[in-house]
C-alpha cells in the first residue's frame, strides 16, 4: 500500500541577485525607450493637422486610379527587375558554395580559416543592397549590371551562412562508409556530401531569389536597373497614378513568385 | 589473412581502447567478436582499415602492415576491406544504385566517378550483388523509402560491389528487430561460404554469436579475453567474457524463425 507522504515541491532556489538583476534590466529597457522616443521629436499636432489629411485625401486616392496605359512599358522594367534578381541570386547560390564549406566546422577542421569564412560572410551581410547598388553604380555605370553585382554580393553572405549551417547538419557516418571503402576526399565530397546538401541549397537559393525580386524593385532609385527607376521619375514628377500602378505590378508580381517558389521548395526537401 | 602483433591503441584522452593485442584470423573465416559495450570490439574492427590508428605493434592485411601506409596506398587496401555499419551509412536521399555502385569510387578514376561514369561490368555487378540479397526490385528507388533490414541489405551489396577479400561488420543487427536481424546474419554467413570472403562481425547477442560464427573472439577492456571455435562455447564462457551472469537482452532471441 502507498503510504500517506504529502509530497512538496523542493524550492526553487532564489537569490537576491536575481531580482536585482532583474530590476535593473528593466530600468535600462524602459530608459532606452524614453530617450529614443524623446530624441526623434515626433510632432503629434502635425501628424493629426488638417493639412496632413488633406494631403492623404488628395494623393491616396490617385494610388487607385492606376494608370493602365503605362501597363507595357512598366511590365518591361519589371521583367528587368526580375532578370537582375534571378542573374543575381543565381550568381550568390554559386559564390556561396565554397565559402560555406569554407566556414563549415565538420569540414574544415581549422578554426582560423572557418574564422576567415566567417569574417568574409559577416562582412558582406553588413552592406545593405541599397548601400552595394550605390556603390557597383559608381563603379559600373548606371544599368541593370550594377543591380546584378549589387544582389550577387548582397545575397551571397546570406546564402553563404545559411548553405553553412546546412552542411554543419550532415550525416557524417556516411563519410566513414565511403572512406572505409577507399574512395578520396574529392570523391567523397560528391557521392557523400553534394547528395546531402544540394536540395535544401537549392532551396535557400530560391527562398533567396524571392527576397531578391523585392530587394531589386527599389535598387532603381539609386539608377541601378529595373522598375525602381520608373518610381522615381513618377515620385518626381507627383505622377501617383503611375507609382499606384507600379506598386499594383509589384505586388502582384511578388506574390505570384512567393507562391510558386513555396510550392518547389516544398516539394524539394 | 590478418594479423595483430602487440597492438595497441590508446585515444588522446587516454582512454586505453587496445591492450597489446595478438591475434591471426586466417582467409575465410567467420568471426564475431563479442564484449560488452566500451570493451573495445569497435576500436578492433576499425584498426583492421584504419578508421582508427593504433598507436602502437604492427597490423598485417594480406601482408602489408596497415600502419605504415597511407594516401594513396591506404585507399588501395580499404578497397579490398568492406565494412557495414550499424546505422547502415547509406545516402539515404540517394537511390540504390547509386548508393550500391559507389563501392567502386576506390576503383575508379576521380573525374570518371564526379561525372558517373561506370562501365557497363561495374553497373551489372551492382545489379548481380543487389539481387544476391534479393532487393533488386529496389534498384531506383531513394535509400530512404527502405526498411531497416532493407537498407542493410543494400549496404550488403554496396560491400560486395567492392569486391572486397575480408568484411568487417559493426554491430550489423543491433538497430533492426529479431527476425531482420537473423536474415542479415544468414546473407552474411552465406557469402561467407560461398565467396570465402573473411568476415568478422561484433555483436553483443551471444545466441547469434554461437548460431553463426565459425570463431569467437571475447573482449573486455580492450584485451582478448576469449579466442576459441564457437563449437566449444557455452553460456559458462560468456559469463566469464561478460564478468557478469548472462541476463535476457544479452540475447536477441527469435532463432527459430527461418529467412
Amino acid at each position: 500500500m502507498a503510504k500517506n507522504v504529502e509530497i512538496t515541491l523542493p524550492t526553487k532556489p532564489r537569490s537576491k541577485w536575481t531580482l536585482i538583476k532583474r530590476i535593473i534590466t528593466l530600468i535600462i529597457i524602459v530608459w532606452i525607450y524614453i530617450w529614443t522616443i524623446s530624441s526623434v521629436t515626433i510632432k503629434w499636432d502635425v501628424i493629426f493637422s488638417s493639412r496632413t489629411m488633406e494631403n492623404f485625401d488628395r494623393i491616396i486616392p490617385r494610388f487607385f486610379q492606376p494608370a493602365w496605359q503605362e501597363t507595357s512599358s512598366i511590365f518591361g522594367k519589371m521583367f528587368e527587375t526580375i532578370f537582375i534578381a534571378y542573374t543575381g541570386s543565381l550568381a550568390a547560390a554559386v559564390l556561396a558554395v565554397p565559402l560555406a564549406f569554407l566556414c563549415a566546422t565538420n569540414i574544415v577542421r581549422n578554426k582560423f580559416l572557418n574564422n576567415i569564412g566567417m569574417w568574409i560572410l559577416g562582412a558582406v551581410r553588413a552592406f545593405p543592397e541599397i548601400i552595394l547598388a550605390i556603390i557597383f553604380v559608381a563603379a559600373v555605370g548606371p544599368n541593370a549590371f550594377a543591380g546584378v553585382l549589387a544582389i550577387a554580393i548582397g545575397s551571397t553572405g546570406m546564402l553563404g551562412k545559411l548553405y553553412a549551417e546546412v552542411i554543419e547538419s550532415i550525416d557524417m557516418d556516411i563519410m566513414e562508409a565511403l572512406e572505409a571503402s577507399g574512395a578520396n576526399k574529392l570523391q567523397i565530397l560528391f557521392y557523400g556530401i553534394l547528395p546531402q546538401v544540394l536540395p535544401e541549397f537549392l532551396s535557400y537559393a530560391i527562398y533567396r531569389f524571392e527576397i531578391d525580386v523585392r530587394a531589386s524593385s527599389v535598387l532603381g532609385i539609386v539608377g541601378a536597373g529595373g522598375i525602381g527607376t520608373l518610381i522615381t521619375f513618377a515620385y518626381m514628377n507627383r505622377n501617383w497614378e503611375e507609382v499606384g500602378m507600379i506598386l499594383l505590378v509589384i505586388i502582384i508580381t511578388v506574390t505570384i513568385i512567393d507562391q510558386i517558389s513555396g510550392f518547389i521548395r516544398k516539394r524539394l526537401v | 589473412m590478418i594479423e595483430f602483433q602487440n597492438v595497441s591503441l590508446v585515444y588522446p584522452n587516454g582512454t586505453q581502447g587496445l591492450k597489446d593485442i595478438n591475434i591471426k584470423i586466417n582467409q575465410g573465416e567467420f568471426v564475431v567478436i563479442v564484449g560488452l559495450s566500451g570493451a573495445g570490439k569497435s576500436t578492433f574492427i576499425r584498426s583492421i582499415n584504419r578508421l582508427v590508428t593504433p598507436t602502437d605493434g604492427a597490423l598485417l592485411v594480406d601482408s602489408n602492415d596497415i600502419l605504415r601506409l597511407k594516401g594513396k596506398e591506404l585507399r588501395k587496401l580499404r578497397t579490398k576491406i568492406g565494412m557495414i555499419f550499424q546505422n547502415y551509412n547509406l545516402v539515404r536521399r540517394s537511390t540504390v544504385m547509386k548508393n550500391v555502385i559507389s563501392g567502386r569510387l576506390g576503383y575508379t578514376g576521380t573525374w570518371k566517378s564526379i561525372f558517373n561514369i561506370f562501365s557497363k561490368e561495374e553497373q551489372l555487378l551492382a545489379y548481380e550483388n543487389l539481387k544476391r540479397v534479393n532487393i533488386e526490385e529496389k534498384l531506383y528507388n531513394r535509400a530512404d523509402e527502405l526498411s531497416g533490414g532493407q537498407q542493410q541489405r543494400v549496404s550488403i551489396a554496396r560491400v560486395l560491389t567492392q569486391q572486397p577479400k575480408l568484411i568487417l561488420a559493426d554491430e550489423p543487427v543491433a538497430s533492426l528487430d529479431p527476425p531482420t536481424s537473423h536474415q542479415v546474419m544468414q546473407y552474411l554467413k552465406q557469402i561467407n561460404q560461398e565467396d570465402h570472403i573473411t568476415t568478422i562481425v561484433n555483436l553483443h547477442f551471444i545466441d547469434m554469436a554461437i548460431e553463426y560464427a565459425d570463431r569467437i573472439i571475447g573482449m573486455r577492456a580492450g584485451e582478448i579475453v576469449f579466442d576459441g571455435p564457437a563449437s566449444e562455447v557455452t553460456e559458462k564462457t560468456f559469463e566469464e567474457i561478460y564478468g557478469r551472469s548472462i541476463r535476457e537482452e544479452d540475447k536477441r532471441g527469435g532463432g527459430e524463425i527461418d529467412g
